[in-house]
């Protein structure tokens, strides 16, 4: 019979087997990390960038199979009962990509594509390369997926299995009420297992277009241009799907809720626009002078996406934790 | 797994080195095909000033006005829509006069457009509301999209307009016609059962869309001057 008590006891466990081996994983993400940037940074070792980064590709990859085992294990531990009919409504099925997880995703993600791409690979590589160990130690260093994992879910969880096992039925019905709106409408909603992914290849994607532009802008050759376009193309259709599947979502769960036109909202339309803007001007890129209006916008909409994900902590609203 | 010569061949045999258009070459002209292109580019430019300009009066609000959310967002949201129903509006014509230009003649074109403003205008008048008439003349536009994508995948239009790539015209019909899906479900189906399959066409209509467009689209260097 499932108790407050049996829960815990079993969540303590995962939480100790996760943060056990995910304390070897960090160290050896850090070192794989530093092995990277060496390479990257020494011209002479450059050629075996592509191995580094193969090694932290894998050593993450690793990593996100543990956090894979571990969010099995929430599903199989962390069910909701409802204390006044003792019935059980249901398990959480955490998605791999938030809170402290969210860098890590990332970082796996722009790994893949440093060791993936193949057109100017030798020039973009390094960029790409950099990205991923910041985005990796940073996972490590702030995010502790493994040693601190999902502070907000377990802030939730745990204050529900403390107000069940308090024996006070009313607050405890109040508390388990949050959770499982939370639960029905955030951490199981199929929304939640599409939406975030798919934003982050399109982010992925766009870094590779921003860092091509950028040399297109410094050495002003097409072939760069056309690198950019191909990541920006590849990138626009999982944003353009990301955001479409959004909206349903945000209409029934945020009913009520100001979110329309709210930070996040509007950055993420700024962002989508410009890099249709820019999509439909690169059309005419043999225009006189034409390119330098795709380059304005390419960075543009890149600085448009750093702005969204800076949103998200900065401006308030419902897509927000600021 | 080092950089192999593999690696460097992918380089060298996809990349074809050529500086940028410099300032004495190429067309000087601006034509109906770039007038187009510059009206959706500077009309989303717009749309996305105005998310700037939201985003930072919110984060203002939040701040400095106690109870915003409760007391001035509502009255926040109205302007907003306000000041971006005639921009989409606006983006709606452009891709009507833009997507089947190769199908029918500019003038029937104009004629077309000015008429189904004038339609959703009168929508507007008749029930007193601008959110009405918007869904009016959107859903003829959306009708008016779905004949240009049949026509265009019937391959009407003739040789010349075959070689550009069916598919990639089709594909930019397509989305076009998930944009128009869009904005008609978030004028007028929210509260509407149809609201979810209507979203999830639209998501359907513009990835698909996207995906045929650059991707079918037959790649002649990096020059296509055509379905903006």
């Amino acid at each position: 019979m499932l108790t407050p008590v049996s829960i815990s006891t079993a969540l303590d466990a995962a939480r100790a087997t996760l943060a056990s081996v995910g304390g070897v994983l960090d160290v050896v993400i850090l070192a794989a990390c530093a092995a990277v940037l060496v390479v990257a940074a020494v011209p002479q070792l450059r050629v075996h960038l592509k191995t580094s980064l193969w090694v932290l590709l894998g050593v993450l990859s690793v990593g996100e199979l543990v956090l894979v085992w571990f969010h099995a294990r929430l599903w199989q531990i962390c069910q909701l009962v409802d204390p006044i009919t003792g019935q059980a409504s249901g398990s959480f099925a955490v998605p791999l990509w938030i809170e402290s997880e969210k860098l890590y995703v990332w970082a796996l993600l722009v790994a893949v594509i440093a060791v993936g791409i193949r057109r100017h690979a030798s020039e973009l590589r390094p960029f790409l390369a950099v990205l991923a160990v910041a985005l990796a130690a940073g996972a490590v260093l702030f995010g502790h997926p493994f040693t601190e994992p999902l502070p907000d879910f377990f802030a939730l969880y745990e204050s529900y299995l403390s107000a069940w096992g308090s024996g006070d039925t009313i607050m405890g019905y109040q508390v388990f009420q949050r959770a499982e709106s939370s639960r029905l409408y955030f951490y199981n909603t199929w929304y939640m297992w599409v939406h975030p992914p798919l934003l982050f290849v399109s982010y992925g994607a766009f870094v590779a277009s921003f860092v091509a532009t950028l040399l297109m802008i410094v050495r002003r050759r097409s072939s760069y241009e056309e690198t950019a376009y191909r990541w920006a193309r590849f990138g626009y259709i999982p944003l353009t799907l990301g955001m479409v599947v959004g909206m349903p979502w945000a209409i029934i769960a945020w009913s009520g809720e100001a979110w329309w036109w709210t930070g996040k909202v509007n950055m993420s339309l700024m962002m989508w626009v410009l890099y249709t803007a820019y999509l439909h001007s690169r059309l005419y890129l043999r225009r006189r002078g034409m390119w330098r209006v795709v380059a304005a916008l390419a960075v543009l909409s890149f600085l448009a996406l750093v702005l969204t994900y800076v949103t998200t902590y900065v401006v308030p609203g419902a897509h927000s934790v600021a | 797994m080092s950089e192999t010569p593999d690696d460097a061949a992918a380089d060298g045999a996809m990349i074809a080195e050529s500086p940028l258009p410099s300032n004495d070459r190429g067309p000087a002209t601006i034509g109906w095909d770039f007038s187009l292109m510059l009206a959706t580019v500077a009309l989303l430019g717009f749309l996305g000033l105005q998310s700037l300009v939201g985003t930072l009066y919110t984060w203002w609000a939040y701040r400095s006005i106690p109870g915003w959310e409760q007391t001035g967002y509502e009255g926040f949201v109205l302007a907003m829509n306000a000041v971006a129903a005639p921009v989409v509006i606006a983006l709606v014509v452009v891709m009507g006069l833009c997507v089947p230009k190769r199908l029918f003649s500019r003038t029937m074109l104009v004629g077309v457009s000015a008429g189904m403003l004038a339609v959703g205008a009168a929508g507007a008048v008749i029930t007193e509301s601008l959110a009405t008439g918007l869904a009016v003349y959107l859903a003829l536009s959306g009708l008016i999209q779905v004949a240009v994508v049949v026509l265009t995948l019937a391959g009407a239009g003739g040789l010349a307009y075959i070689t550009e790539g069916r598919l990639a015209k089709a594909g930019s019909g397509l989305l076009h016609l998930g944009f128009i899906v869009f904005a008609l479900v978030m004028v007028a189906l929210q509260k509407s059962p149809l609201m979810m399959p209507a979203f999830m066409l639209s998501g359907v209509l513009l990835t698909g869309g996207s995906a045929m467009s650059f991707y079918a689209r037959q790649t002649r260097g990096a020059l296509h001057v055509h379905g903006a």
